[in-house]
């Protein structure tokens, strides 16, 4: 099914329209469509091989689409080199500069902007205050935990000042403590900043504790876009009830167990 | 990795690659083997002397290729398996006859061990080293090297946690050699066989210097080719010496492990145990000496007035070897060896960077252009190289030299770098492309840094291989270009011994202070990194 905007007032600040994709000659995107408000906080939560990421990397330009286009504020931005998207992206890997400082990642890449070469050490340590990490700023990230370099990676897209961050699985690496740090600095980054976030994940939990609506995906299709309690009281088939509710009602469940002697 | 974002500078790099490539490789190899298709060139084949160099070949590589990677896998189980100290050293000392040529090998046996040899006159010995005995002999010093690097680069990464369950579950030590240890060097100990017996049996400096009326295919090849003018017949015999060379290159790529799906999850913690120690403490003395005597033997020959009769020590020999050249071709030698290394780790790299960066059915074909210049021995390269551009500008010129050199040289560089891009995240260049960042800024400010240490050594092997390379140039050198390592056989047929030993020597001195430099720069910008 084609995803659903709640609130048909909102201007779509990014949109998906049609979008196919195949990868030797096995369809993994089937012509899906849906947007992302002004501002708002996307997850798209499906099962790895689902088709996510590659939606990911079309949105930024990363892949091109077998059909169908991507719109920026209604602009068609299908074949616009990534960095002329106006748009970031956070890997799971953090994909950083192991050669470079904590600071010389942040900063790397606007050392290549003329309008902002020149205050970028002002620019970048300001993103890694944002994030907690201005004092790690003259170390090298060889050293750093995984949430710290998930959050250097995350400064380093801020620095650039995306209108759109695309999140690619971010908290898959860290444990528990820190995902639920990056959860939290993530939402705060969003208030802050207003930065409209797609963020993929396969964990519902996840998923629904950030999202402000949520897109489940499963085989290349959406089957359900809209706000976390609605899917949660209106699964809109089989799949969303097995792959989203029951699994969250099993962890609800389990954690239940352990948390009524706390009472 | 995508090609949607492939810039037009990444394809014309590829197209200027691949051409490369045709040029430089299929281009005189298959006009070379072309003259196959007359019967006559054919003739050679059925004449009696191909058929004793056959067997000669056959018999000495065999019979090298087991001493060679028994030994090497002797030292491997010595250095990553027992407590004995001196590790560090003992693998650099097994390593360092890589430094000097093959030629200098058979060289340093006919003064260690010939009819006036040291050990000879010491011993009172009436035995000769020439034929089958010095050949293996100096090819076993020529092909232990790098069967020992093999098998010892992959036990220093075996998981010691198989042997350790094992233990827990009382399985006797026999038992964890036949089920853990054999299996997993399985696959680099058929590569290391068939890459020794390839080494061996395409060399032709040892069987030159000690064949005595042995003769070899790859001496038989010369003869015809350098000697006799006889091209066609070169071209025979070389496409013969292209066989074991491409089973080699067939095995290598089938047995190769997948490094990066390998790791240790704990290494060895080897406890003392003093018979095992003593042993080990023997073996590795025993080999290395069998692997530096010789060296130290032409160190000693340099250095004398009139080897064997008066070996009062001299400088007079460093004076008579430049008076006779060997400062300019000291001079040529670097220069090749400079411009080598430089451009050969430009273009190894580069094609590297496409295989392991950009990927598509260029880097594809790119990779099996590269891996496959392994397969071609460096001799039968040369006389392609002659014959296809003997009419071309760069024939008699150092260019020629340069190009020959890159091409027999550029399989295990691109290796290395290709393993190298291959371990640094793959998210790099789209991060980059996302903020604006091109291809060229990344490789240059992250990938390049990143693998430093791997582009060092990619020059250093370029650097060794060019000074003490007698195939390929042999082919291709006039009296004006001429490089080092080929006048240790000029010297030594003018019976100018000393001089000839003091040009090894300089081959030698010259590859250790480039080791020791690569080395140094190394370790400096590791102490930088280390610094931040």
């Amino acid at each position: 099914m084609t995803g659903q905007n709640t609130d048909s007032n909102a201007a779509p600040k990014l949109s998906a329209h049609g979008i196919a994709k195949s990868f030797d000659g096995r369809e993994v995107l089937h012509g899906i469509s849906f947007d992302v408000l002004r501002g708002e906080f996307l997850s798209i939560l499906g099962p790895s091989g689902c088709g996510k990421s590659t939606i990911l990397r079309i949105l930024i330009g990363l892949e091109h689409p077998d059909a169908g286009c991507v719109l920026l504020d209604g602009k068609d931005i299908t074949d616009a080199a990534p960095s002329k998207r106006h748009m970031g992206i956070v890997f799971q890997d953090y994909a950083l500069f192991e050669n470079m400082t904590v600071l010389g990642n942040v900063e790397y890449a606007l050392r290549f902007d003329p309008t902002r070469r020149e205050c970028r050490t002002k620019i970048a340590l300001e993103a890694l205050a944002s994030l907690g990490m201005a004092d790690y700023a003259n170390k090298p990230v060889a050293g750093l935990s995984g949430g710290q370099m998930q959050r250097v990676s995350i400064a380093r897209t801020l620095a650039l000042s995306p209108e759109v961050i695309l999140f690619d699985e971010p908290t898959s690496g860290l444990d528990a403590d820190a995902r639920l740090a990056l959860r939290s600095q993530l939402k705060k980054i969003q208030r802050d900043h207003g930065t409209t976030m797609v963020f993929i994940t396969h964990d519902q939990e996840e998923a629904f504790a950030l999202a402000d609506r949520v897109m489940v995906m499963g085989e290349g299709s959406i089957h359900q876009l809209d706000e976390p309690l609605r899917i949660v009281e209106n699964p809109a088939d089989g799949y969303v009830r097995d792959f989203v509710v029951s699994n969250l009602k099993a962890k609800y469940d389990s954690l239940a167990r352990f948390a009524s002697p706390l009472r | 990795m995508t090609r949607y974002n492939t810039s037009h500078g990444t394809r014309v790099l590829e197209i200027a690659l691949l051409l490369f490539f045709l040029l430089a490789v299929a281009f005189p190899l298959v006009g070379m083997f072309s003259r196959l298709a007359d019967p006559q060139v054919r003739e050679v084949f059925g004449t009696p002397a191909f058929a004793t160099a056959c067997v000669n070949s056959l018999v000495v590589a065999a019979l090298t290729t087991v001493i060679s990677v028994l030994a090497a896998l002797l030292m491997s189980w010595v250095l990553c398996r027992t407590a004995i100290h001196g590790k560090g050293v003992f693998a650099v000392l097994l390593t360092v006859p890589m430094l000097v040529p093959s030629l200098a090998h058979g060289m340093s046996l006919v003064y260690l061990l010939g009819s006036n040899g040291i050990l000879t006159n010491l011993l009172h010995g009436s035995w000769s080293i020439y034929g089958y005995p010095g050949i293996v002999m100096g090819s076993f010093l020529y092909s232990f090297p790098p069967a020992f690097l093999m098998l010892y680069d992959v036990m220093r990464y075996e998981d010691a946690t198989p042997y350790q369950a094992a233990d827990v579950l009382g399985i006797p030590k026999g038992s964890q050699f036949a089920h853990i240890t054999l299996p997993f060097l399985r696959k680099p100990l058929v590569s290391a066989v068939f890459a020794t017996f390839a080494l061996v049996i395409t060399d032709y400096g040892v069987p030159l210097m000690v064949g005595g009326k042995v003769t070899t295919l790859p001496v038989l090849m010369y003869q015809n080719a350098v000697g006799l003018l006889d091209f066609d017949a070169g071209a025979a015999i070389g496409f013969v010496l292209l066989v074991p060379a491409v089973i080699d290159f067939l095995v290598d790529v089938l047995a190769r492990d997948n490094a990066s799906a390998r790791y240790v999850s704990r290494g060895f913690d080897n406890k003392r145990r003093p018979v095992r120690d003593a042993l080990g403490y023997v073996a590795a003395v025993l080999v290395t000496l069998a692997l530096l005597l010789p060296i130290a033997t032409f160190c000693m020959v340099s250095f004398v007035t009139k080897y064997p009769l008066d070996l009062t020590p001299t400088l007079a020999n460093v004076g008579r070897a430049f008076t006779m050249g060997a400062g300019s071709y000291w001079v040529n030698s670097l220069f090749i060896a400079l411009v080598v290394s430089i451009l050969g780790t430009i273009v190894a790299y580069l094609v590297a960077y496409i295989t392991a960066r950009v990927g598509g059915v260029s880097a594809r074909l790119l990779h099996l252009a590269s891996v496959t210049t392994l397969a071609v021995p460096g001799i039968v390269l040369g006389l392609s190289f002659s014959l296809a551009f003997k009419d071309s500008p760069i024939y008699g010129t150092f260019a020629i030299l340069i190009l020959v050199n890159l091409v027999h040289f550029i399989a295990s560089p691109y290796l290395m770098a290709y393993n190298s891009l291959s371990k640094v995240n793959k998210n790099l260049e789209a991060v980059g492309q996302t903020m604006g960042v091109g291809r060229v800024r990344i490789v240059l400010d992250v990938l390049v840094p990143a693998t430093a240490d791997t582009i060092a050594e990619m020059f250093s092997f370029f650097f060794v291989n060019c000074m003490v390379t007698i195939s390929a140039v042999s082919f291709l050198s006039t009296t004006l270009d001429m490089p080092l390592a080929l006048l240790v056989t000029d010297l030594d047929a003018q019976r100018l011994v000393e001089c000839s030993a003091f040009v090894a020597v300089l081959i030698l001195f010259t590859n250790v202070v480039e080791k020791a430099v690569v080395a140094f720069v190394k370790r400096y910008r590791h102490a930088q990194q280390t610094a931040i």
